[in-house]
């Protein structure tokens, strides 16, 4: 059985079909990238996946289970306990410091625990900016923290959407390195991108056209790039 | 760390670190608790300040004779005013009332006790001094102005008996001569008499000493008063008691209209601090949407994202009324000083009273506020902005 398998998918707003019919499966320890153009759906596709949006049509199983059909509390809670979120604008509580933001998502999924917070702060390299607050923090360690956020309720799919975009290529170097550690450990990826570049080292590259999968690529990039 | 740490950590480091918008939210709340806890704090003070002001105001009870042709004696007086507790009798001052003649005139003199008057008749303006020594006089402006008499004057006063009354004839023909002490002005039939003390008046008239009425002044509550005038007229003292309707009814009239002004500006204070609050908080979500977005995508539940804000707007709401009951209780004081010349009692319940109100109304106000925020979508968080 497949993590996440999408059948059918359709998403309309109003008129406008933002994902037509898509089928879509993630194996567990898959790292999938997706990329179209502005205005395809990539978003789209994502809160779905991310258990923020319903779709009009079609099934979501995540874990075998529709999350089509559920309540939008039960939504709250899957999302909770299954997805890591990445965001391009990074998303931190600004009047929170790098320790207590990561800690935010420990107190919405079980219990805050400042040891583990700050574990996962120093696998992205910022133990020693645990106390900073985001306005203190570049662009790259506030999406490293971001990244820390993500993975510190240990989610089954970590769900990506343009991290690298407001990265300069230094950066953007970090990141993609904790997910190649990341894939490595087995997490399950799935990251949306403009950059060929990043959308290459994935196993697997989806090519997004007006809500339609226009490609589906498979590469051994990502082992290759490990092994480096 | 448990939850409930965490959560404290939360909205104390929104609220001291994200300080230039709370603090607008802060002040509303202190300034209305400041004023609700002031003017509370007021209020029950008043009957007390305004009980000392109406006594200044004059006698409130008076005495007089039970039976009209009778007169009654200082015996009488003393029993009756005994029933009045000593610590609500402020002042009795007796009088007795007799015809003279000054330079020629018929003149109602009035004997007193003037240390007395000074206390039942607070409002007297007297120009020049109060009679202080035997045989000086105060003179009733429209008396002074008749007869030509101004402070330092002398007058010969010449008792004119009664028809039915025999009198020693050295007394009816000599008189005797008075110094006019002071002129007194009142603004009432008051000017129309010439005061004296009582022993200058019987130096005058001779005879026994007598009294014609008593005016009292009594601090108590209107129940209070009745019951003592109840009493007093009800026994067997041969003496009559009455309350001044006008300065006792106007004093419950006064506090009536003192009392739903108070109510009035409380309740707009509180409305306009409501309003404040509301606003703030209003401002606050909307400027915290990508905020409630994102810990929704992070799954927190609507229950947790009202908890936060509430949990905010709530500290906000106690700290606020703890700096207003203080800064309530100093303008209380203030007031009082300044209006009243005397400091104000401190009420030790309006302190939480004052903080859970404010705790109470910071709530209500942050309710609807609040309620818009679990409307924010958590996807908010991946559109590009
Ligand atoms: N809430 C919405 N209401 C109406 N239309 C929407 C909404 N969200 C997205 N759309 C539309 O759906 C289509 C897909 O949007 P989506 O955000 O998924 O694109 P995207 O691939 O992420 O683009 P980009 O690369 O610019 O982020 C677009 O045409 C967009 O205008
Ligand atoms: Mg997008």
């Amino acid at each position: 059985m497949s993590l996440l398998e999408l059948k059918n998918i359709t998403k309309r707003y109003g008129n406008l079909k933002a994902l037509d019919n898509v089928n879509l499966k993630v194996e567990q320890g898959e790292w999938v990238a997706i990329m179209g153009p502005s205005g395809s759906g990539k978003s789209t596709l994502m809160n779905i996946i991310g258990c923020m949006d319903k779709p009009t049509e079609g099934e979501v199983l995540l874990d075998g289970a529709d999350i089509a059909k559920v309540s939008d509390k039960e939504l709250t809670a899957i999302r909770r306990d299954k997805i890591g979120l990445v965001f391009q604008q990074f998303h931190l509580v600004n009047y929170l410091t790098a320790l207590e933001n990561v800690m935010v998502s420990q107190y919405y999924h079980s219990i805050p625990d400042e040891e583990e917070a700050l574990m996962a702060l120093e696998r992205v390299g910022l133990k020693d900016r645990a106390k900073h607050l985001p306005s203190q923090l570049s662009g790259g360690e506030q999406q490293r923290v971001c990244i820390a956020r993500a993975l510190i309720n240990h989610p089954e799919i970590i769900l990506a959407d343009e991290p690298t975009g407001n990265l300069d290529e230094a950066n953007e170097n970090i990141v993609l390195d904790i997910f190649r550690q990341l894939h490595k450990e087995g997490a399950t990826l799935v990251v949306v991108t403009h950059d060929p570049e990043v959308g290459e080292i994935a196993e697997r590259l989806i090519i997004l056209e007006h809500g339609v999968i226009k490609s589906e690529t498979k590469s051994s990039a990502a082992d290759d790039a490990v092994i480096k | 760390m448990t939850k409930r740490k965490m959560f404290i950590r939360m909205i104390t480091a929104s609220l001291t670190r994200r300080r230039s918008r709370m603090l607008v939210a802060l002040l509303a709340i202190a300034v209305g608790a400041t004023i609700l806890s002031g003017l509370v704090t007021i209020y029950y003070d008043v009957p007390r300040q305004m009980g000392a002001q109406f006594r200044n105001y004059g006698a409130n009870m008076i005495f007089t004779s039970a039976e009209s042709d009778k007169d009654f004696s200082r015996d009488n007086i003393e029993e009756a005013a005994a029933v009045i507790s000593s610590g609500d009798m402020v002042g009795m001052t007796p009088y007795r009332y007799e015809t003279v003649r000054i330079h020629e005139q018929p003149i109602v003199a009035a004997g007193m006790d003037v240390e007395g008057a000074k206390i039942t008749s607070p409002y007297w303006h007297v120009e020049g001094e109060w009679p202080s020594s035997p045989n000086e006089a105060l003179v009733g402006e429209e008396v002074a102005a008749l007869l030509g008499l101004s402070t330092g004057d002398t007058f010969n006063a010449l008792y004119t008996p009664r028809e039915d009354e025999e009198t020693e004839e050295d007394v009816l023909n000599m008189g005797v001569d008075m110094t006019v002490s002071g002129i007194l002005n009142t603004g009432g039939s008051e000017e129309e008499y010439v005061y004296m003390s009582m022993e200058d008046l019987e130096s005058i008239v001779g005879g026994d000493p007598r009294f014609d009425l008593v005016e009292l002044s009594v601090s108590a509550s209107q129940e209070k008063l009745t019951s003592y005038v109840d009493t007093i007229s009800g026994g067997d003292f041969g003496v009559s008691a009455k309350l001044v309707k006008r300065v006792t009814q106007s004093e419950s009239t006064v506090l009536t209209k003192l009392q739903a002004l108070v109510f009035l500006v409380t309740a707009v204070v509180l409305i306009l601090t409501m309003i404040c609050v509301a606003t703030t908080m209003t401002a606050v979500v909307t400027e915290r949407r990508k905020e409630i977005g994102l810990r929704k995508a992070l799954g927190a539940s609507d229950k947790s994202i009202i908890k936060e804000f509430m949990g905010e707007g709530l500290l906000l709401g106690g700290i606020g009324g703890i700096i207003g009951a203080v800064l309530g209780f100093l303008l209380a004081q203030f007031v009082s000083t300044r209006v009243f010349s005397s400091s104000i009692a401190f009420q030790p319940l309006i302190l939480p009273a004052t903080i859970i109100i404010s705790i109470l109304v910071t709530g209500i106000s942050c309710f609807l506020p609040v309620r818009s925020a679990i409307e924010v979508d958590p996807a908010l968080v991946l559109k590009g902005e």
